[in-house]
């Protein structure tokens, strides 16, 4: 026994151990998440039950089974609810996802396996997802051009086709709201802040009002053509709907322009059904969410999370890496560089929300006010820099992984033999010319060392965000075609506030809860990537000096 | 007394005590240099020629590296040196106020004891120094390349490959490298720092051909603490012990007939 300590196997197996247990952990957490997250967009299958309640009645309803559990028989009769005489001890119960949110209380019900008289999955049950009200469960009984019944033999052909012929030209209309009539709205803003600049500095005489005047005109008359377009677009897209029955039997007229997507789930081979799961994920990723972020998707999350993360590495980098090349090169050796070190390394261990209270009060308020009234004063009261936005949220996260990238800077600069600084030296460079020939490129690799871990920080840190620019709902990008293209000042979207917001602020939690885990996943995707994009970076950065290993 | 054989006795023999001023490249006066409070040289006077190869030997600690890096300022990175006395290069004192530092390294060049070229190119190695002094046309530089690299007995191991990595040489021919490196800016001085203690044999006996090639050109300075090489590398050599210059004379006088008891007393191997 005491041999078999001295041999340090015991060792071995507490160490080995103690990785094996990191390991299950973040891989069990990403399967767990991955699982939960990717399985929502595969299309289940639709069941039709037939209930009977104890009083008799019967009824249809029809769903998708989204989960199940055993309940003690006791609880649900203390609860109120009646069973049937020979229960049993357990009870399985069902949850199910009716949809049809406008025509029944909850999209959300609970069915016992007592009331269940029936079950089917029809093969005809068509799956409707809506831009409004959520999905719609039904058989499709008919189609409508404007008040007349479309007859043919290929109904759900026909159908396709008309959802396609709506969106295509609902996407239209789209494209002519976010485009030149985008730009149109965009222009009349200016051309007001402008105008007020001009009052502002006294400057706005006849001339240059009548200036606006004409400009005016000329935007509103565009407008109106590009209005006529529009309407014209919205009009034909709404010119089909179609019928539905539901689980009631009620026959439901759907407007075609509304739909998004029809299908059905239990006529779908797996292929097909893989076909849609792909294209599902697809659309999560680049689409924008709707219905209060409880549906569609997460696209402008992803940019503005990307966005704000790579403005950050573009900050925090210089600034880092020029404060360790002073405190490692040129500081001199003392008792206050030694204690500017240890508050710089202290500062890594600042609860992040202070930050964000730092960010509000000397960022937003302070110097984006500031830059208010010294270069948008036409704009006040209402601000321009001077409210939450993704140049403060960059910055204030930039402080916050500044530590990071100081101390690994700190720590490849000395890593970096005397004898290379002094061959330069020796050949007649000053100090800055070796810093900036030899001691930076070699110090690279550390650099991004730093750089990795803050991106891996701050893409990941929420808290602070909500105080300096994060919001649930952000109208425009932070990057469009408008000059100057990079709108700094503007709120934006982000993964890590979406999770929050569509799993803890939702108001319909049974609907969110698996989007939560996409977007978690999503998430750690998206940081990954970014991770990888950075070691990528630095492992060629490695090999090409890689002198360093010898 | 070991044997060794002097290989420059063919030179002609200089007589350190009278030499005109044309003649001497390093005139060093009165020197004692600080570590904090610790003093690591004692009034250290010599006359370096121009034109031959100086050692200076000693045993380890004796303050003959410390003593070579004084004459390109490298003591200077020392924050707690102190250096009192003058080191003239060519009638000029280096210590004075006025001379830039950077520029006297760029007469005086330095090799180290281990080879320490740069994670670049062979061919961006040997430039450096020309490319700090903004030196860019094309024709220039290739043409310096192929000088230096010849006078460093490199070419024709490397001209095929110049554009690879340095790290991809052998030691010795890392070292030939910082040699060549050095000798493209054109010192006047070339200061080598136990050059070979970090290379094989056959390396250093490249080295040490080299080192009586270079002669022609510039004064070397070389600190040893190999006897033979010594012997077999320098017209002059310089005996330290304990931050003093003991002996200093041509090599065949210092190696066969030494005046100081504490010279003989380390050439033949009694301490050191």
């Amino acid at each position: 026994m005491r041999n078999w300590f001295k041999s340090g196997a015991p060792w071995i197996w507490l160490t080995g151990g103690a990785v094996s247990v990191s390991l299950v952990a973040v891989v069990g957490l990403l399967a767990l998440i991955a699982w939960r997250g990717l399985s929502f967009f595969w299309p289940s299958t639709v069941y039709e039950f037939d209930l009977e309640e104890l009083n008799g009645h019967r009824h249809t309803v029809i769903g998708e089974l989204y989960d199940s559990e055993l309940v003690p028989a006791d609880r649900i009769i203390d609860s109120g609810v009646k069973l049937p005489e020979g229960h049993g001890e357990m009870i399985e119960r069902f949850l199910l996802k009716t949809g049809n949110r406008e025509y029944v209380d909850l999209d959300f019900r609970w069915i016992m396996e007592t009331q269940i008289k029936g079950e089917q999955a029809p093969k005809d049950i068509a799956v409707f997802e809506r831009s409004t009200n959520g999905n719609f469960y039904g058989y499709v009984v008919g189609l409508q051009q404007g008040e007349q019944a479309v007859n043919v033999s290929d109904m759900r052909g026909e159908l396709i086709a008309r959802m396609e012929r709506a969106i295509e030209l609902n996407g239209k209309a789209d494209d002519l709201q976010h485009g030149p009539i985008g730009k149109i709205n965009y222009r009349l803003e200016r051309m007001r802040l402008e105008e007020r600049g001009l009052e502002l500095k006294g400057q706005l005489d006849a001339a240059a009002q009548q200036k606006f005047v004409d400009e005016r005109e000329q935007l509103q008359q565009d407008y109106l053509v590009l209005e006529k377009e529009l309407f014209a677009f919205r009009e034909q897209a709404s010119r089909d709907s179609v019928i539905v029955k539901d689980m009631d039997g009620r026959e439901v007229n759907l407007p075609m322009a509304k739909i998004l997507d029809v299908y059905f789930p239990n006529d779908m081979g797996f292929f097909a059904k893989f076909s849609h799961w792909v294209h599902q994920l697809v659309k999560f990723v680049v689409s924008e969410p709707r219905e209060a972020n409880t549906e569609g998707g997460v696209f402008p999350a992803i940019f503005g999370t990307v966005f704000m993360v790579m403005l950050m590495a573009v900050i925090v980098t210089p600034l880092g890496v020029v404060a360790a090349i002073y405190l490692h090169e040129y500081a001199k050796k003392g008792p206050i560089t030694k204690m500017i070190r240890i508050a710089v390394i202290n500062l890594a261990g600042v609860p992040s929300i202070v930050y964000g209270v730092f960010g509000l009060g000397f960022f937003v308020y302070m110097l984006g006010g500031s830059l208010d009234q010294l270069f948008y004063p036409e704009a006040l009261p209402s601000p321009t820099f001077g409210s939450p936005g993704v140049i403060w949220s960059a910055l204030t996260l930039a402080i916050l992984t500044l530590p990071v990238v100081i101390v690994s800077t700190e720590e490849g600069l000395s890593r970096i033999p005397s004898s290379v600084r002094q061959g330069s030296l020796a050949l007649g460079a000053t100090k800055a010319e070796t810093l900036w020939r030899i001691i930076i490129p070699m110090a690279s690799p550390a650099i991004m060392t730093g750089l990795i871990l803050a991106v891996a920080r701050a893409a990941g840190e929420v808290a602070p965000l909500m105080l300096v620019g994060v919001v649930k709902m952000a109208p425009t990008l932070p990057l469009d075609g408008n000059f100057p293209y990079f709108h700094l000042e503007r709120k934006f979207m982000h993964l890590g506030f979406h999770i929050y917001d569509v799993g803890f602020q939702s108001p319909n939690v049974e609907a969110a809860r698996p989007l939560v885990y996409a977007t978690a996943f999503l998430l750690v995707t998206v940081i990954v990537g970014l991770n990888m994009a950075a070691i990528g970076i630095r492992n060629h950065l490695r090999e090409k000096f890689r002198s360093l290993d010898q | 007394m070991i044997s060794v054989t002097p290989t420059n006795a063919n030179n002609q023999q200089l007589d350190l005590n009278n030499l005109t001023p044309a003649q001497v490249a390093l005139e060093i006066k009165d020197l004692n240099l600080y570590y904090g409070s610790k003093q690591a040289l004692y009034d250290v006077s010599m006359k370096i020629p121009k034109g031959q190869v100086t050692a200076f030997i000693g045993p380890s600690g004796c303050g003959k590296s410390t003593l070579l890096r004084c004459i390109n300022r490298m003591n200077d990175l020392v924050d707690i040196c102190n250096i009192e006395g003058e080191i003239n290069l060519h009638g000029k004192n280096i210590y004075d106020k006025s001379v830039d530092v950077a520029s006297l390294r760029r007469r005086v060049g330095m090799v180290f004891q281990r080879p320490n070229p740069f994670p670049k190119s062979i061919y961006e190695n040997v430039i450096y120094g020309l490319r700090l002094q903004g030196i860019k046309d094309r024709r220039t530089l290739d043409d310096a390349v192929e000088r230096s690299l010849r006078g460093a007995a490199l070419w024709d191991e490397v001209k095929d490959r110049l554009h690879d990595n340095a790290f991809g040489l052998s030691g010795g021919q890392q070292q030939r490298l910082v040699i060549a490196r050095a000798i493209a800016i054109e010192p006047e001085v070339l200061l080598l720092d136990e050059p070979t203690s970090a290379l094989d044999p056959i390396s250093t006996l490249t080295i040490e051909e080299l080192i009586n090639d270079l002669k022609s050109k510039y004064t070397v300075v070389i600190v040893t603490h190999n006897m033979q090489q010594a012997a077999r590398v320098s017209d002059q050599t310089a005996f330290m012990y304990m931050g003093e210059l003991i002996e200093y004379s041509d090599t065949n006088t210092l190696f066969t007939t030494p005046k100081m008891k504490k010279t003989e007393d380390y050439i033949t191997g009694r301490y050191g």
